[in-house]
């Protein structure tokens, strides 16, 4: 999906690109730009900072009491498109930028919210 | 956007100990016509890198007359497309005063309303006065504006901490973030700067040797330049530190098929085929292998 994307983006900007401009090269067509690369290391940063909240004690513990398989909640996360991921990410950094997030806002709050964004539970969309 | 540093606002107290005054007097102005700070601001940024592009061409890249304003993200397209690099600094007045001792004056957003009512402008930071506490701004009509650095902050922070240099690629920036300089020499590339993207990368490589992403940019600038056996050579460098990367295989495969070596071209793909890539890149390497078969069918006649 990433791809395509970029690869729309480049056509488009190709298309501009040999009108007006004498400078600009055409990558030959097939060409993974190096953009993929850096967004698929951007999306494996995201995805190990929220593995390593999951795998934090008290995280881990409110899981088992909610009677969720850490490892599906894996699961699901590696399913998950980078948008998506950055999503989630997001919301966790809207809660508090920087610091430490469980500190502030509770081990129940950041289960909760991870489950609802991978799709195990439904419980926002009520609010 | 959100970073998670956000939390600690820019304030005086983060300029070096031993910071004065500095003033990059030689700066270009380029008085704004009505509404059209963000061009003259670019155009200002533009030609103390040396780019000589003229402020009624920039106008008509950024401008957007419904708007009566520009974007940032046009104004970094609009950059790139000067053959610069714009990088986008760290929110600190300490990363303006280190572009400045660079000699780099810093373009900057900034919000001279409220935030109710916001009235975005774009000026260029050309000095810091640290023992009297003042910025010093080319903006608007006017050369050299003189605000306190805590209006200059005041506004700055309504405006997002959004500041950006423009670099002639070669250059790196003062204490740069791997990926956001990264991010920038991406898109330098996909705005079809091939030339300017290998110069940016092999800085880059000084900066971090043997960077996986910065040895791909580098045999992708080669690739896009038509310079196959160099790309070819760069991309087996990379492959043999890191075998596992479908899409260096996938361009290495282009590589040699552009140079007529289809075999060795088809193997490549085979090789990253078997490593189970996932479904968006098996369908790339897919489509690269067709279009090889394509070629090699075209080449035997």
């Amino acid at each position: 999906m990433c791809l395509q994307k970029a690869r729309g983006a480049l056509m488009r900007l190709v298309s501009v690109s040999i009108i007006c401009m004498g400078f600009a090269q055409v990558a030959p067509a097939g060409m993974i730009g190096t953009a993929y690369m850096l967004d698929d290391e951007s999306r494996a940063a995201s995805l190990s900072r929220i593995e390593v909240l999951l795998a934090r004690q008290d995280v881990a513990r409110q899981l088992e009491a909610f009677g969720v398989d850490q490892a599906l909640v894996v699961q699901r996360l590696n399913g998950l498109s980078h948008a998506e991921l950055l999503e989630l990410e997001g919301q966790l950094d809207a809660q508090v930028a920087g610091g430490d997030i469980i500190g502030l806002i509770g081990a129940v709050f950041v289960v909760l919210l991870i489950l609802e964004l991978v799709g195990v539970t439904d419980i926002f969309k009520s609010f | 956007m959100l970073t998670g540093c956000a939390s600690i606002p820019p304030s005086v107290s983060e300029l070096p100990q031993a910071a004065r005054a500095i003033e990059l007097e030689d700066t270009p102005f380029y008085p704004q016509e009505r509404y059209q700070c963000g061009p003259a601001a670019l155009t200002t940024v533009l030609a103390q890198s040396g780019a000589g592009a003229s402020l009624e061409a920039v106008v008509d890249k950024v401008y957007l007359p419904g708007r009566q304003g520009s974007l940032q993200a046009e104004l970094l397209a609009a950059t790139r497309t000067e053959g610069r690099l714009p990088y986008v600094i760290d929110a600190s007045l300490a990363a303006i005063w280190r572009e400045l001792e660079t000699g780099r004056p810093v373009l900057v957003l900034q919000n001279l309303g409220v935030e109710a009512i916001p009235r975005w402008h774009y000026a260029v930071v050309v000095g810091i006065d640290a023992e009297r506490g003042e910025v010093v701004l080319r903006s608007g009509t006017d050369r050299r504006r003189v605000t306190r650095i805590r209006t200059f902050l005041h506004t700055w922070r309504r405006g997002g901490y959004w500041g950006m240099v423009v670099l002639v690629p070669g250059q790196l920036p003062t204490a740069p973030n791997r990926s956001r300089y990264f991010e920038a020499i991406a898109a330098l590339e996909q705005a079809g700067r091939a030339e300017e993207a290998a110069w940016a990368w092999q800085t880059a490589l000084r900066e971090w040797p043997g960077d996986t992403v910065a040895l791909f940019g580098l045999a992708n600038a080669h690739l896009a330049k038509a310079e196959y056996a160099a790309a070819e050579t760069a991309y087996r460098d990379l492959l043999e530190r890191v075998p596992d990367l479908p899409a260096a295989r996938n361009n290495l495969a282009l590589a040699l098929a552009a140079q007529e070596k289809f075999d060795t071209a088809l193997e490549q793909i085979r090789v990253a085929l078997s490593n189970n890539p996932d479904p968006a890149m098996e369908k790339e390497l897919r489509d690269t292998e067709a279009t090889i078969r394509g070629r090699m069918a075209g080449a035997g006649d």
